[in-house]
């Protein structure tokens, strides 16, 4: 397009006196039509009401306008409106163009009308300049593939699979296993309410039955491709290779117990694992008196810093539930905080209390030692060593992550915390997603989950996988990155880059291309490659730079 | 009848009902969110920045609440509350009462003339009392709706018959005082419940203090005193003198994990009293900082090493103990009086400001909106949630998420409102 | 009169712009001086353009981003520190450093974009205005400051302060991690390399001139001069012009 094609249209906003009482619009008007490319310009008392906005679109109309300017308040919160009034009068919404006078200049300098007049028309300079250089953009669409996969079978997995297909979606769940249920299966009761781990097995009923689900068991997982709407898993099963398609993925494949061994003496037979206790009680074969129980074995120290979540109340309810069997037996727990928030278990922990549990809080410079026949432990309270007789100790083992979560995470491309966990986009506001869009976390994979919060987690997981797999299209935004082939050498910079995975190499050209249906358009990958081979349309640098050369030159 | 209508409502704007908003309007699904302040938020709109990242709360809170105002799917109805509920899941009939706001909609642009000129000075809610706005006000100035509402209640016209300055400066003719409030029907699918939690008023625990001495201040009222766009300008200074506090004291679970008054543990003080003795330690380096715990509950991901930063890095020193009572000296520094667990001794340390972490509660009329909604609550007056399906209330096609079941931080409030969208949309988009 | 400085600032949309409009809202009043430009985040500043704003004649210039961590987009912020940091050596080099900023605003925090507003504005008023405008000195200047940008155009510049954060913490493709000071010194050592080019660019531009009188000319010691002949010439940028009694001399042979 040459110059002479430009015609921008230049809207001055009084906002009422909140521009208008401060800085001078008629000079600002008359001003913005002596610019370059300007054709029309006029003063507006609201911009944003609708006498401004069919203004607006009137102005297209009459004046061929393909560039539109508006200075008034802010683009934070007027841009769309703007866009779209723009869009209605046959104009590419790109091909608008907002200057901040109210909020970053009027409201600020409201003392010094002239210095703020004269901001205003650098201000709006720079706007036609980069006006000028401003491209339609178009929206892309891209279809999706409307189901989901769901990676690991353990409650989490299960509730998500379940609650997907109870929306209608067609649903994939993967279980390396040949057996679904996780960890749950080796569980005896579950708290707070203690009712037959079996009952919450229940899902698997439900699951197995439900029409939408494709259940594929001792599958294991290949490779992974693809992106938001349009993944393919490929799975081994029984030596066969299969391909999945889902426009979601879902990871919930849980975290196991640390292994016991070479804490604390242990040996299995009077020195034992939470999780061996709970296949104990359940086959009812426990017949000691003296009982007691070590918190945080493995965990909260340099190694693992972390705090796993859940093994406190696990305590609180063997202990309990031994209490109840036995209500002369001598059930301590040995312990450093007990970490039950919230009102239900709260309240668990003060009915284990007055059941006659004991609690003993150690220093972690100062732990248990298991001697023989009692165990010895510093206490605060007295500020001695009491001694403690024993003929059962139970070592509450943390979760940790799976082995094979670092390859899963290499081949979603999606990272991992420090003790392998996996590490959603935003600890608050997104903490199910990760930083790819259409991938999702949930349960242990996460950080270590019971019950309900694994439930909890698999809803809000499916909640967000619905999201995307609802949509017969995704649209794109149209202000995204592009490689340039001609300049690009694939040195393959950008990729590290780009925070969303959004870049990948050509293998075939040997350069690298962006994805546009994950490239959010933070520009970072433009400022930093070596060649400039990437454009980041809608602030390109040819946009910028003419924005700061008519800012530096205008005397 | 039978008919299964594709419209969910939330009741409640904060962080949980603004997710659970999103989610269902994203997938399709239009919701009608009813706050019953002017502006939606909620709490979180109110803190200063948020653990376990200390980034700034309404940075990431305000693309949410402009996301949820301009989307296509979802109704925003504020001033608004629940009055009745008839039919049964997948076809709700809600009746709402909606309070004239006097001020057009569509008309009012934050300018904030009005508020300049209006004589009238009340207590800001939102700033927790702590410093005045007038009877035309928003909430906060990133609130949205970004419009402004006369307070019936203060306002001189309607008080006195007297005054309507704002009518007059106010040039987009925005005021209406002849708006009247208004009730309507919604019909929907599915109910989320959302509607957060109160903060437990320490008034009543005559031993610390609180309300007789100047400079011993709730948590959430030290979170506007250190928030940049609070009352001080986000510039600490304690209440009595307007001095600098070099030393401040936390006390958690004053009021909670207490027989007497709420026997549960409120969830997130342990964190957020950590995080706010690191933002006090970041704009002063000099101030020092301990922290009076029980238990400190931090289980959450990345929580334990937070705290540990919080001892290494900021200096926090954490004591166990129970803290007995608070006097004051002459030059109004509060005096704690703790029992040392190493010695079981009563010892007592002096502070320039001392904060206290009060649980949050629930609403004052959480008991009546599970009436009309014929839902269960617990012994506290929280929605009673199920045991393993935390967002199932006791009555099919009602969902909960966020404080309103039981107190969490907002991690767990975004989980479980994503979780409550999900079952809500399970019931409406069910075969 | 007083001297006016002419600002720019970065502001990233999410944190800083936000920042920025806070201030407004809150009718905090702040000096007229400062120009924004809005981009998606601070990571998407270019170095170039903050030279590009130096050849122009303005005075300062402002980049500010959301606080470390909390980035809308996960860690442009960290990637921009990165390159205001590689920009500010190249620029100390010229006497320029002082007239850039990199800072943090939240969206919470107008009265501090007021302040860092302030701050710089009577910073930069100090300094006084960039001896650009100054007819007298102006030549060299440009000079100078187009060396800068021939330095932060440089692909191997570039390409090193791309690769920074994952070379010194994710290793290199051999897995080996190089420590921050180590390179800090390779990136100092690559900046001035590209400066002298580029100086030695400006100077055989129309005439060709022998090793021993380039190196008269811009003060560094022959070998040095001969070795980025070298470099050069693989590069494309010298050639050789004539060999004079056996001694050669090299002429530039592209526009950079
Ligand atoms: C001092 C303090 C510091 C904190 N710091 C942190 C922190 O750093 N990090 C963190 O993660 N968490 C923190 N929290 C916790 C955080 O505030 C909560 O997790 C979160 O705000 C809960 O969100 P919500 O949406 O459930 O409730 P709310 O924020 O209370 O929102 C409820 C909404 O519902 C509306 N409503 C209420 N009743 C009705 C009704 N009947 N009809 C219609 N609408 C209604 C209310 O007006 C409100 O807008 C802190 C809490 C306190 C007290
Ligand atoms: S467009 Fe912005 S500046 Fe103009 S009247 Fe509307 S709010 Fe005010
Ligand atoms: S950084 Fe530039 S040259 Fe290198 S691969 Fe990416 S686009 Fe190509
Ligand atoms: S603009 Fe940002 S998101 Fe898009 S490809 Fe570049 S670095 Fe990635
Ligand atoms: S009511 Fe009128 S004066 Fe008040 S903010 Fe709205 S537009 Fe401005
Ligand atoms: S979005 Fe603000 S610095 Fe990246």
């Amino acid at each position: 397009m040459s110059d002479d094609d430009i015609r921008i249209g230049v809207f001055v906003c009084h906002c009422g006196t909140n521009i208008g009482g401060v800085l001078d619009i008629s000079e600002l008007t008359e001003y913005s039509k002596t610019l370059p490319n300007v054709v029309y310009s006029a003063d507006n008392l609201y911009t944003c009401s609708e006498v401004g906005l069919s203004e607006i679109r009137e102005n297209i109309k009459e004046h061929d306008l393909n560039r539109v300017i508006v200075a008034s308040c802010s683009p934070r919160t007027h841009e769309p409106l703007f866009r779209s009034t723009c869009q209605e009068a046959g104009l590419n919404p790109y091909l608008f163009e907002m200057v901040n006078i109210r909020d970053q200049d009027s409201w600020v300098h409201m003392k010094e009308p002239e210095k703020g007049t004269e901001k205003a028309k650098d201000l709006i300079r720079m706007g036609v300049y980069k006006a000028a250089l401003l491209e339609s953009l178009e929206k892309m669409q891209v279809g999706v593939i409307p189901s989901a996969i769901v990676i690991g079978g353990g409650i989490a997995g299960m509730n998500a699979a379940l609650n997907l297909a109870n929306q209608n979606f067609k649903v994939s769940l993967i279980e390396k296993d040949s057996e679904l249920g996780g960890l749950l299966r080796h569980l005896n009761k579950v708290y707070p309410t203690n009712e037959d781990a079996s009952i919450i097995l229940e899902t698997r009923n439900l699951v197995e039955n439900h029409k939408k689900i494709d259940l594929y068991k001792s599958a294991v997982i290949e490779k992974i491709e693809g992106y938001v709407g349009n993944f393919k898993v490929i799975i081994l099963q029984n030596k066969k290779t299969l391909e999945i398609e889902a426009g979601a993925i879902i990871v919930a494949t849980g975290a196991k117990a640390l292994s016991p061994e070479g804490y604390y003496n242990y040996n299995g037979k009077t020195i034992i694992s939470q999780l061996e206790l709970e296949g104990i009680l359940k086959e009812n074969k426990i017949n000691t008196n003296n009982i007691t129980m070590i918190q945080c074995v493995g965990c909260r120290n340099e190694e693992r810093k972390y705090c796993s979540n859940i093994c406190c109340m696990t305590a609180l309810k063997n202990a309990i539930l031994i209490k109840e069997q036995n209500p002369d037996a001598n059930v301590n727990i040995i312990f450093r905080d007990i970490q039950t928030q919230g009102v239900t278990y709260e309240e668990y922990y003060r009915r284990a209390r007055e059941m006659g549990i004991l609690f003993i809080k150690y220093l972690p410079e100062k732990p248990p030692i298991i001697k023989k026949d009692r165990i010895e432990v510093y206490n605060e309270f007295m500020n001695q060593v009491i001694g403690i007789p024993y003929d059962l100790v139970v070592l509450s083992m943390p979760l940790i992550a799976n082995e094979d979560s670092e390859q899963l995470a290499k081949m979603l491309k999606v990272p991992l915390e420090e003790n392998n966990f996996f590490l959603e986009a935003h600890v608050k506001l997104r903490p199910v997603d990760f930083a790819t869009d259409g991938i999702f976390v949930c349960g242990s994979a996460h950080w270590p989950a019971d019950i309900s919060e694994s439930i909890s987690q698999s809803n809000a997981a499916a909640s967000r996988a619905s999201t995307i797999i609802s949509k017969e299209m995704l649209e794109v935004e149209g202000s995204t990155a592009e490689v340039n082939t001609d300049l690009c050498v694939g040195c393959e910079a950008c990729i590290k880059i780009c925070p969303y995975s959004a870049i990948s190499k050509d293998e075939e050209t040997d350069t690298v291309v962006v994805n546009k249906v994950v490239c959010k358009g933070c520009g970072v990958c433009g400022a930093s490659c070596p060649h400039n081979a990437i454009t980041i349309h809608h602030f390109t640098s040819d946009q910028i730079i003419a924005e700061i050369v008519t800012y530096g030159g205008g005397e | 009848m039978g008919e299964n209508l594709k419209r969910v409502m939330v009741i409640g704007g904060g962080i949980a009902g603004i997710q659970a908003s999103l989610d269902l309007a994203e997938r399709g699904i239009v919701v009608e969110l009813i706050e019953k302040n002017a502006c939606i938020g909620g709490r979180m709109a109110q803190l200063d920045k948020t653990f376990p990242t200390n980034d700034c709360s309404i940075c990431i809170l305000a693309p949410k609440l402009a996301e949820c105002f301009r989307h296509p799917n979802i109704t925003l109805h504020t001033l608004s509350e629940i009055k009745n509920l008839s039919g049964q899941p997948g076809n709700f009939n809600v009746k709402i009462f909606k309070k004239a706001r006097y001020v057009k909609e569509d008309e009012c642009i934050n300018c904030g003339v009005c508020i300049e000129k209006c004589p009238m000075r009340v207590d800001d809610e939102f700033d927790m009392k702590l410093r005045k706005r007038r009877a035309i006000y928003i909430d906060y100035v990133q609130g949205v709706p970004s419009i402004m509402t006369i307070d019936r209640e203060n306002c001189l016209f309607f008080t006195k018959d007297a005054c309507r300055i704002c009518e007059k400066v106010c040039e987009r003719e925005a005021i209406d005082f002849d708006q009247k409030d208004e009730e309507f029907e919604l019909n929907v699918g599915s109910i989320i419940v959302a509607t957060g939690y109160d903060i437990f008023e320490p008034t009543s625990l005559g031993s610390l203090g609180y309300g007789r001495y100047l400079n011993v201040v709730t948590a959430l009222e030290f979170e506007r005193l250190i928030c940049a766009s609070g009352p001080l300008g986000g510039h600490l200074k304690r209440p009595s003198d307007k001095n600098e506090p070099k030393k401040l004291a936390f006390i958690n679970c004053v009021g909670s994990r207490d027989i007497k008054n709420n026997p549960y543990c409120s969830s997130c003080c342990c964190m957020y009293t950590t995080k706010e003795a690191m933002i006090a330690y970041e704009h002063d380096n000099e101030i020092e900082t301990s922290i009076f715990y029980i238990d400190l509950r931090a289980a959450g991901k990345g929580f334990r090493e937070y705290i540990q930063r919080g001892e290494n890095d900021y200096a926090i020193t954490y004591i166990k103990g129970k803290v007995a009572k608070i006097l004051e000296d002459d030059q109004k520094n509060p005096l704690i009086f703790y029992e040392d667990i190493n010695t079981s001794q009563v010892k007592q340390l002096k502070y320039d400001l001392v904060v206290l972490a009060t649980p949050m509660v629930p609403k004052k009329d959480a008991g009546e909106l599970a009436k009309i909604l014929g839902i269960k609550i617990d012994d506290y007056n929280f929605f009673k949630a199920n045991s393993y399906h935390p967002q199932k209330s006791s009555k099919e096609g009602i969902f909960l998420c966020g404080a309103c079941r039981e107190p969490m931080d907002i991690p767990t409030s975004v989980i479980d409102a994503s979780g409550a969208a999900a079952k809500a949309a399970e019931i409406v988009m069910r075969g | 009169m007083v001297f006016e400085p002419k600002i720019l600032g970065f502001l990233c949309n999410w944190c800083s712009y936000a920042g920025a409009d806070l201030a407004g809202v809150s009718r905090i009043q702040y000096p007229t001086n400062v120009r924004v430009i809005r981009v998606m985040c601070s990571g998407r500043v270019d170095p170039v353009f903050i030279a590009e704003a130096f050849m122009n004649g303005i005075d300062g210039v402002l980049v500010l981003g959301c606080h470390l961590g909390d980035c809308h987009y996960i860690n442009g912020n960290y990637e921009a520190e990165l390159k205001m940091k590689m920009l500010s050596k190249t620029l100390s080099m010229i006497n320029f450093s002082d007239r850039v900023r990199l800072d943090w605003v939240s969206a919470a925090e107008g009265a501090r974009f007021a302040q860092i507003v302030s701050d710089f504005t009577e910073h930069i008023r100090k300094l006084g205005p960039s001896p650009v405008k100054n007819k007298k000195v102006k030549k060299e200047i440009i000079d100078n400051l187009n060396a800068v940008k021939f330095a932060l155009c440089d692909t191997r510049l570039r390409a090193l302060v791309a690769r920074q954060r994952e070379l010194t913490t994710d290793g290199n493709v051999y897995g080996e991690i190089i420590p921050t000071e180590e390179f800090e010194e390779i990136l100092d050592n690559a900046i001035e390399n590209e400066i002298i080019r580029h100086k030695i660019l400006e100077k055989i531009k129309n005439k060709g001139k022998s090793v021993p009188d380039i190196a008269k000319e811009i003060e560094i010691e022959p070998h040095k001069v001969l070795r980025h002949i070298v470099t050069l010439r693989a590069r494309g940028l010298v050639d050789v012009d004539q060999i004079n009694e056996e001694i050669p001399t090299f002429i530039s042979i592209k526009e950079v």
